[in-house]
């Protein structure tokens, strides 16, 4: 089977469009799959999805970047790269992309809680044009994205502004190489005393990545003591709304992991 | 289309300092061009997974997993084996490291763990020892229970400056 190089972004599309052929981020999971005979896209080549720049509102990563280029580019934020640098080991991250680990369409991506809790939205590139969404609209349910046939994950735009202290847990079987059993971020935004505002999100425990901004609604605008007197009513809806799929781990224990974790956050942050 | 655009079973690429070609799938595992196409066998295959660091090389200067890299992956690319390695300073001093500390016993992960050691000491010339067991920690070894290899790394940190 013929494999593609292009050189760029208009190249690519224009293959993408004809081909069919498989985009080829870092292929960490690709390669897992091991087919010898796929036919391939090769996207580091293309110097638009290799791009690292901030701009008023957003720092902006693009696609082909490479988790070990990410955690050791000054403009990229704490949480994620914390979250980065530990995923699996220097020999994967120096190959996994960014894009690779929200096109794989796992709930279990690090770097995708990242973006999830802190609002990012990806920009979708095809021959027809581009259009910007949520993170949170891509994932339609369980290894279903919202990318269209001839689309590629140009960019995440990542907002500059709202989580000054963050907190970020992985539960995980092994400390390198691990795929997260489990991975909770939180992050908050306060202005004196006043919570401006407030996220949270649950990794590898549903299909999708769990971010519920209507819960997590309750507790902005409030300062932190009224905060605390809501937490009870705050943490029985998440209790309500965490449902963990069937895994090798039991739900049971990994429902408690979530709250645990979600206490902790609060405890951290004075709620 | 520009030519260098299609990979269809031709993929050029330099390996340690000379430029070969491969003329299979651009989809087969690069550890597999190495070993069987191009007789690179210290590239060790132990998982298939990218998840024991046996089948280590240096692309571009970075350490991969060539199980977890597509041949066409590797078009244009420099691609460093043990093989190649062995014949710079820096394996001089890491293998006399390596055999000093009584780190090397059925040898399977030596290949790999001497180019992680490379790529640590590249980039970080004195190392502490949390890092050197960051830097080692894609490197499953069933034997010698680490500790043997950061005392021989670190050892040759010691000596080495320059040398990466
Ligand atoms: C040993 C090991 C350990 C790992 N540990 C972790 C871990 O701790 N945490 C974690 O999150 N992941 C982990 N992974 C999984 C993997 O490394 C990540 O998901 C990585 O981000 C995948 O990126 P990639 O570029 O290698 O993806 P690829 O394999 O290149 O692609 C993955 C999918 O995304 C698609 N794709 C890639 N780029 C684009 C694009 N620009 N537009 C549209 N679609 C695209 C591909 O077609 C494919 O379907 C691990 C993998 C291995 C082998
Ligand atoms: S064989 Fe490649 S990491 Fe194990
Ligand atoms: S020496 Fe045997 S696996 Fe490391």
């Amino acid at each position: 089977m013929v494999s593609y190089l292009p050189q760029s972004l208009s190249e690519a599309l224009e293959l993408l469009a004809s081909t069919g052929a498989i985009p080829y981020g870092g292929g960490t999971d690709l390669m897992v799959e091991g087919k010898n005979d796929a036919s391939y896209l090769f996207l580091h080549k293309i110097p638009e999805l290799g791009v690292i720049a901030g701009d008023a509102d957003y720092i902006r990563i693009g696609a082909s970047c490479t988790f070990t280029r990410v955690a050791d580019h000054p403009l990229c934020p704490g949480i994620l790269k914390e979250a980065i640098l530990q995923i699996a080991a220097p020999a994967i991250r120096n190959l996994g992309t960014i894009g690779g680990n929200i096109g794989n369409g796992s709930p279990k991506a690090d770097s995708a809680l990242i973006f999830f809790v802190t609002g990012s939205r990806l920009r979708l590139v095809s021959k027809r044009g581009e259009r910007i969404i949520p993170i949170k609209d891509f994932y339609l349910g369980r290894r279903s994205l919202d990318l269209r046939p001839g689309e590629l994950i140009a960019e995440v735009l990542i907002p500059k502004m709202g989580y000054d202290r963050y907190y970020y847990r992985k539960v995980g079987a092994r400390d390198a190489l691990a795929i997260s059993r489990l991975s909770f971020a939180g992050i908050i935004k306060t202005q004196g005393d006043r919570i401006v505002n407030l996220a949270t999100a649950f990794g590898a425990v549903s299909d999708v990545i769990i971010r519920r901004e209507d819960i997590d609604a309750m507790l902005i605008g409030k300062t932190l003591a009224e905060a605390k007197t809501v937490r009870d009513n705050y943490l029985a809806a998440y209790a309500e709304a965490i449902v963990p799929i069937r895994g090798r781990v039991s739900e049971k224990y990994r429902k408690r992991v979530c709250m645990n974790l979600l206490r902790d956050f609060l405890d951290t942050m004075n709620i | 289309m520009k030519p260098e655009t299609v990979l269809n079973a031709d993929v050029r690429f330099t390996l340690n300092g000379k430029a070969v070609a491969w003329l299979g799938s651009p989809a087969a595992p690069l550890l597999d061009v190495l070993r069987e196409g191009f007789g690179n066998t210290g590239v060790k295959c132990g998982c298939r997974e990218g998840e024991c660091g046996a089948c280590a090389v240096i692309l571009d200067g970075e350490l991969v997993n060539s199980c977890m890299v597509a041949a066409g992956r590797a078009s244009g690319a420099e691609i460093v084996t043990i093989e190649g390695y062995k014949n710079t300073p820096g394996f001089e001093i890491l293998d006399r490291a390596f055999a000093g500390a009584g780190a090397v016993q059925c040898g399977f992960c030596t290949p790999g763990m001497i180019l992680a050691a490379a790529c640590i000491l590249r980039n970080n010339p004195h190392p502490t020892t949390e890092e050197v067991r960051k830097g080692i920690s894609g490197n499953l070894c069933r034997c010698t229970g680490y500790n043997a290899i950061v005392t021989a790394i670190l050892a040759a940190a010691g000596e080495g400056e320059g040398k990466w």
